[in-house]
């Protein structure tokens, strides 16, 4: 085939991939139960490679699907019949720390772990820490605008990556954002735009992110409660007592049996939910604000509020949250992870609902999630061994993920709508607000060759507007009022 | 009122989100070209529009849409000012971490357009990160909205960050969703005196090194070429004092004069920081590395110059009387890595001197971002960045 040759004297026999199991790699990412077939993988060792196989992709007609450590779990780097999947997992260097000026420039494929432990021994590290952390790339959470628990008080992947080079639709080298420290660039934000957007407007090859100072003083606190119920009050509770904790994390029954089936942890197994949260900062703030988050714990109901008796149970406790997802495994042959968001005063009657579609369906759904920003994480377990279940499951998310929508939340925080959640796009904003984002896509890449059939429900090509003027439904109620 | 210096045929003040929608719609219908205007205050921001026939004002959409302190978020129409999205939130010990230049004018619309920042910036980030949705009416009259109520979101491309800083050449604002933030307990500043830019920025990385967590640095020139710095920490009574013992710490340590600035000499200050965006007829706001702008003050001659200075952010803003185009120019060659904005300028000066400077690589982008939401070039044309 000319094209792998073509693609061959651009990244070398050894970093392109065109059968065998190696292929068979790259048909999924993170989200199960969709599988396609690329035409061809490419694995870039430097930004012109990656600029030089775009190029070539769009002479010969192929669309891209830029591809992180394939963590991903809404289907952003599955790929579509025909195209050529450009992974960046070999541009792995570290190039660059600004310790003055807290910056660090890294290139795509570094693990975002490796950020924090290249800057431990300085003290620096760097914020957002998605669970998937020792293994999903800095690319990939800069195409996601990746989340993680400790984005309750440090800010999300937008936040905190100001700069980038990206390689255009066009195969040109560009930059945007902030590279150098300045706090702000001339113009529009492309950055911020960006970030978040899903692999549709460019491939990044260079990314400059901020980082911090490791904080004087971290205690961790964990919690149990008899139910969801008193839990999610003592959420609550905490956030409008004006307590800014660095993470709040909730689990409820069936999760913690899976954590504690999974790891070293002793965590109760009687017991319907547990927080684990952390409280940073300068010592007595930290001091202070355990002591008045712990006052809220117990006046929620709190059964057991303890501390872990060293770093090692410290680790051990984050490591089974962040583990949770795989310990599913340990309670379940199979399970499907959502992701939605609701208001934070919201958690009690949402977890309510969530069980009574899950007892309707006759599954069971274990909830562990980012309580303190609302970021619900229900796994749907089911055995996709019994014929209908699957379907049942991914039928219960749906209806998850309405009930988010109903409450004025969001069908997504931190996994991306990617392929999985482009339908229900239409649910969460009008026409004239995708036709909106359209205008951006196609500015960026007006032939709509990157990540051709995600985040839109309906495929649209650039320079088709929608037709004559309609009134927006707020524009007819004088308010606009969803923001 | 003139925006950059030309005055417009008509002013409009649309009475709500859909009447400004239906006059954009028909300004762009008979191709008039149209701005968008809040309470005013940044109006010298830019360089002159190409043509202007009228301005839209957004001032009468002002109305809270939904508050949810619970959530610490609140919807507001953009038209509202910043003092009075603060008196709302007050009742619940909230507040909104905007500096702008006259809160009692100043519009949430406004202070989104320009990206309004002040010393607050250190501790609770940019605007952009403290919006988490947005409705705008494009220049065609549609209204569209981007991002959600709630705090965490990834649905979509991020359009309220786009709206951010674009002065209103997108679009106008006509409603956000925020993020507010606790009141804190307590608060204090400690003032290092008579510094130079280097010592100013030896402070904050002292600072950085012991891990506070400052609210915000200010360095204030002191009539000469020194800096008077004011380090403010917020927080619950305990971290505030453990805070500022530090502080005074690190000052002895370094041999700065430290004290404790009365509340009436803060307010003082405050203002000051304000007037500086306000008042003096040339306004020039600097961006770069910490360390190449403490670099840039430190080798140039300020004689003469007023200066508010954000070492930690990065930035500072440089006013006086008699400055020119060739003062701009050298700054500019001066600061290569970084940006020299000019927001206000006497209108003699307008033909020699660009607002903006060089454009960024990226600009090819934005301008195709620009022609996809405004085919016609209608709105706000060659207000902005390389004649956007």
């Amino acid at each position: 085939m000319a094209a792998v040759s073509d693609f061959i004297a651009i990244v070398g026999e050894r970093n392109t991939i065109t059968e065998g199991s190696e292929l068979r790699t790259y048909e999924a990412d993170g989200l199960p139960g969709f599988r396609v077939r690329p035409a061809v993988v490419v694995l870039p060792e430097t930004t012109e490679q990656v600029a030089a196989c775009v190029r070539l992709a769009r002479r010969l007609g192929m669309p891209i699907v830029p591809r992180g450590s394939g963590t991903g779990l809404s289907g952003g780097a599955l790929p579509v019949e025909g195209c050529v999947v450009i992974g960046l997992s070999r541009m792995k260097a570290i190039l660059e720390v600004d310790l003055p000026n807290l910056r660090m420039r890294v290139q795509p494929g570094v693990i975002n772990l490796n950020i924090s432990r290249h800057l431990a021994a300085a003290g620096y590290y760097y914020a957002p820490d998605p669970s998937s952390q020792s293994v999903c790339s800095i690319g990939g959470n800069v195409a996601e605008n990746s989340g993680g628990a400790h984005c309750l008080k440090y800010g999300f992947t937008v936040n905190h990556a100001v700069g980038a080079t990206i390689v255009t639709a066009e195969g040109e080298i560009v930059s945007i954002g902030a590279h150098g420290g300045e706090p702000d660039t001339l113009g529009y934000d492309l950055m911020g735009v960006f970030v978040g957007s899903e692999g549709l407007l460019g491939i990044v090859t260079e990314v400059v992110v901020r980082i911090l100072r490791t904080p004087q003083a971290t205690r961790t606190i964990f919690a149990t409660f008899p139910t969801t119920d008193e839990a999610g009050a003592a959420v609550s509770s905490i956030i409008s007592a004006g307590i800014v904790p660095a993470a709040i994390e909730m689990m409820d029954q069936l999760a913690i049996e899976a954590i504690v089936a999974a790891t070293r942890v002793d965590w109760p197994l009687d017991v319907g939910a547990a927080l684990l949260m952390d409280v940073d900062g300068v010592v007595a703030e930290v001091e202070h604000t355990a002591d008045a988050a712990i006052a809220a714990l117990r006046a929620a109901g709190a059964i057991e509020i303890r501390s872990p008796r060293d770093d090692g149970e410290r680790t051990l406790m984050w490591k089974g949250r962040k583990g949770a997802f795989a310990a599913m495994g340990r309670i379940s042959p199979n399970y499907y992870v959502q992701d939605g968001v609701i208001p934070r005063k919201e958690i009690v009657p949402v977890l309510r609902d969530i069980a009574r579609l899950a007892s309707e369906a006759g599954l069971r759904v274990a909830n562990v999630f980012h309580a303190g920003d609302g970021n619900l994480h229900p796994l749907i377990l089911y055995d996709g061994r019994i014929p209908g279940q699957e379907a049942l499951a991914e039928h219960v998310g749906g209806e998850i993920l309405k009930t988010c929508i109903r409450y004025g939340g969001s069908i997504t925080g931190e996994h991306g709508v990617g392929f999985d959640k482009a339908a229900y796009m239409g649910d969460l904003f009008t026409e004239d607000d995708l036709a909106t984002m359209q205008l951006v896509r196609c500015a960026f890449d007006r032939d709509v060759i990157f990540n051709p059939n995600k985040v839109f429900p309906t495929p649209r090509l650039c320079g088709d507007r929608p037709g004559v003027y309609h009134p927006h439904a707020t524009e007819l109620a004088e308010v606009a009022g969803r923001g | 009122m003139r925006i950059a210096g030309v005055e417009p045929r008509n002013l409009i003040t649309p009475s709500g989100i859909g009447e400004l929608a239906a006059v954009v719609r028909e300004l762009y219908a008979d191709a008039k070209p149209f701005a968008f205007v809040g309470g005013g205050t940044e109006l010298e921001l830019g360089n002159a529009p190409r043509a202007l026939d009228t301005v839209v004002a957004t001032t009468a959409c002002n109305r809270v849409i939904d508050y949810a302190p619970e959530d610490q978020t609140i919807t507001v129409e953009a038209g509202m000012t910043v003092a009075a999205v603060c008196a709302v939130l007050a009742e619940h010990h909230q507040f909104l971490a905007f500096d702008v230049p006259d809160p009692e004018r100043t519009t949430i619309g406004g202070a989104i357009a320009t990206n309004a920042y002040g010393g607050r910036r250190l501790r609770f980030g940019p605007i952009k990160d403290n919006i988490v949705g947005i409705a705008i009416v494009r220049p065609d009259g549609v209204i569209a909205h981007g991002g959600g109520k709630v705090v965490k979101n990834v649905a979509g491309f991020d359009i309220p960050k786009l709206m951010v800083g674009a002065l209103g050449t997108l679009g106008a604002i006509v409603s956000a969703t925020l993020r507010v933030h606790p009141r804190s307990e307590s608060g204090a500043a400690v003032a290092l005196r008579n510094l130079t830019a280097a010592d100013v920025l030896h402070a904050c990385a002292e600072i950085v090194n012991a891990a506070l967590v400052p609210t915000s640095i200010v360095a204030f020139d002191d009539g000469g070429e020194r800096y008077d710095c004011v380090v403010v920490f917020d927080g619950f009574r305990g971290g505030v004092d453990e805070q500022v013992r530090s502080m005074t710490g690190i000052a002895e340590r370094l041999q700065f004069d430290a004290s404790r600035p009365s509340p009436a000499e803060l307010d003082l200050l405050k203002e000051r920081e304000r007037n500086a965006r306000r008042e003096a007829p040339w306004r020039v706001q600097f961006g770069a590395a910490p360390t190449t702008l403490a670099q840039f003050l430190t080798k140039n001659d300020m004689a003469g110059i007023g200066r508010i200075y954000y070492p930690a952010i990065g930035s500072a803003i440089l006013t006086g009387n008699d400055m020119n185009a060739a003062t701009i120019e050298r700054w500019r060659r001066a600061l290569d890595a970084g940006t020299v904005v000019v927001a206000a300028m006497p209108l003699d000066a307008r033909g020699a001197v660009d607002a903006w400077g060089a454009p960024p690589p990226s600009w090819p982008i934005m301008r195709q971002l620009k022609t996809n939401f405004d085919p016609k070039g209608l709105c706000n044309p060659g207000r902005f960045v390389g004649g956007i």
